[in-house]
């Protein structure tokens, strides 16, 4: 019988050469097994051990048997863990599986195994002796170690990313928001993640002696390509002010630079809104122009809230041409300019309904707030994020600016 | 189980890509994939359905830009259809509702 040449064996072939291969002997197989084989007393006393384990050891089959016990061969911790664990087992079960333990060697020397080991009994049931295996497990613990310390490593590495990715992130952010006679101003970030730079910020920054400029936004994207992105929007948006203070003007120079290095298949961009404030009596006047962003809020102090809608206005970098639109406000005191990200908005709820589905939710929840000054207003939004979305997915920054009655300046 | 499905049915010069499910940073890729092996000549038209689209965030408008970008280099129109309310909206605050939407008559 041939199949494409070879010759195949007929069935009574194969037995024949299997035979003359096999061992012929049993005892010659258990003396030198690939693995240690050893008997035991039901005390423990060493009864029977075979040559591979003797040789691993570098001990006589007379230094053993019937002179020590299996746990003399065990390290001062495994000698621990077969009286704590080993030994229970053995009695509880009648067996005990794959035990890491080590084993020390006639000259001192560890030998990492792994051992099994099962009780025999008689007819009767009643346990008669100990049968155990032993397996080198050397390269096992060596890999083992490997992996402990690969782990160990990498935990290091996160710290470290960690460490790095909360200084950038610090640096997008302003240290510390400026005094502005007669403006309370409070701003929150929440990083939805530790290890990646967000892509959320603001900033408010002095323009001449009686003018602020103000900004919130996010970019698209996260990580270090995110931060470069931020870093240069930032510096953009307070370069851009000081040429030329038209909120329109300053996100139509944004989208300049955002174009000019412009890839067409990984565009850069974000959704921004720039504002001008400026004193005026005990009030302030607000000019601002939006680039793509979820509208701004103005809580009055009576509890009415204005969305400053700027129907029209495009995100910022995405388009050669894009469109801004202005809008104003006159904040008096007790009202609130709130900005916000659209981590808020889009904040998701345990079963997938986000706080912005209904459009009229935020400014509703806004109302509530009235009259509690720009911190309050910004500390309850943090909590109806948290309260609303058990942990946020997306980073999110809530500035909010509001001018103090004149008795509290 | 959150995921996207991408149909694409060819009409002639037009190709109509039907979204199904969650447009986010996990599945944008492999929209941006499909776009880009689609082809693209003068008088070609692009049509994106959005109606079964639960889910779009910031990397799914990107992936639209860019793809509406090489359309528009190649000389194909490019329009997104029938977004649901949500994604309607964020198309909307965006500003990228005139580019992105088909244009309807009485809009012109």
């Amino acid at each position: 019988m041939s199949v494409a040449g070879h010759q195949v064996e007929e069935p009574e072939d194969r037995e024949a050469s299997f035979s003359a291969l096999l061992e012929d002997s049993m005892e010659d197989l258990y003396d030198n097994a690939p693995c240690g084989y050893l008997s035991t007393l039901l005390d423990g006393e060493i009864a029977k051990v075979n040559a591979t384990l003797l040789t691993w050891l570098g001990y006589r089959r007379e230094d053993l048997v019937g002179r020590r016990s299996f746990a003399d061969l065990l390290s001062v911790g495994g000698k621990l863990y077969h009286e704590t664990h080993y030994a229970p087992m053995l009695r509880m079960h009648g067996e005990a599986r794959e035990l890491a333990l080590d084993l020390v060697t006639a000259d001192g020397h560890r030998l990492p195994v792994l051992v099994t080991a099962t009780v025999k009994k008689n007819q009767d049931g009643d346990p008669l002796l100990v049968r155990i295996t032993v397996f080198d497990a050397r390269e096992r613990r060596a890999y083992e170690r490997e992996l402990l310390r690969a782990r160990r490593e990498a935990e290091r590495e996160r710290e470290r990313l960690q460490r790095l990715t909360s200084t950038l992130q610090r640096t997008l952010l302003p240290a510390e928001l400026p005094e502005v006679l007669g403006l309370e101003i409070a701003a929150h970030y929440h990083a939805a993640s530790s290890d990646q730079v967000g892509g959320d910020f603001y900033d408010v920054f002095p323009l001449d002696a009686d003018r602020w400029g103000f900004f919130l936004g996010d970019v698209c994207g996260k990580g270090p390509q995110a931060a470069v992105l931020t870093s240069l929007t930032r510096y953009t948006l307070r370069a851009a002010a000081v040429h030329d203070t038209d909120p329109v003007a300053v996100l139509s120079t944004l989208n300049s630079v955002l174009r000019q290095r412009h890839d067409p298949g990984a565009p850069r961009f974000c959704t921004v809104v720039f504002g001008l404030l400026q004193p005026d009596g005990d009030d302030f006047a607000v000019s601002l122009a939006s680039g793509g962003h979820p509208p701004p809020l103005v809580i009055r102090a009576d509890g009415e809230v204005d969305v400053l809608t700027t129907p029209g206005g495009q995100l910022v970098g995405a388009l050669p041409d894009a469109h801004f639109v202005a809008t104003s406000a006159r904040l008096t005191p007790g009202d609130v300019l709130v900005l916000y990200t659209d981590g808020l908005t889009e904040a998701r709820r345990a079963d997938g309904l986000m706080l912005g589905e209904d459009e009229e939710r935020l400014p509703a929840l806004a109302a509530g707030f009235a009259g509690t000054g720009a911190r309050a207003v910004v500390d309850s939004l943090a909590e109806v994020l948290t309260a609303w979305a058990d942990e946020p997915s997306d980073d999110t920054a809530i500035l909010a600016l509001g001018p103090r009655p004149p008795e509290a300046r | 189980m959150s995921g996207l499905r991408i149909t694409t049915a060819a009409e002639g010069t037009t190709h109509r890509v039907v979204l199904t499910g969650e447009l986010d940073h996990e599945t944008a890729p492999e929209l941006e994939r499909t776009l880009a092996r689609l082809p693209q000549a003068a008088g070609h038209r692009l049509v994106i359905d959005l109606s079964g689209l639960a889910l779009c965030d910031s990397s799914g408008l990107t992936t639209f830009i860019v793809a509406r970008e090489r359309a528009l280099a190649a000389g194909t129109g490019f329009e997104l259809t029938a977004p649901p309310p949500p994604v309607s909206r964020m198309l909307r605050v965006t500003g990228l509702d005139r580019v992105l939407l088909a244009r309807h008559p009485q809009d012109a």
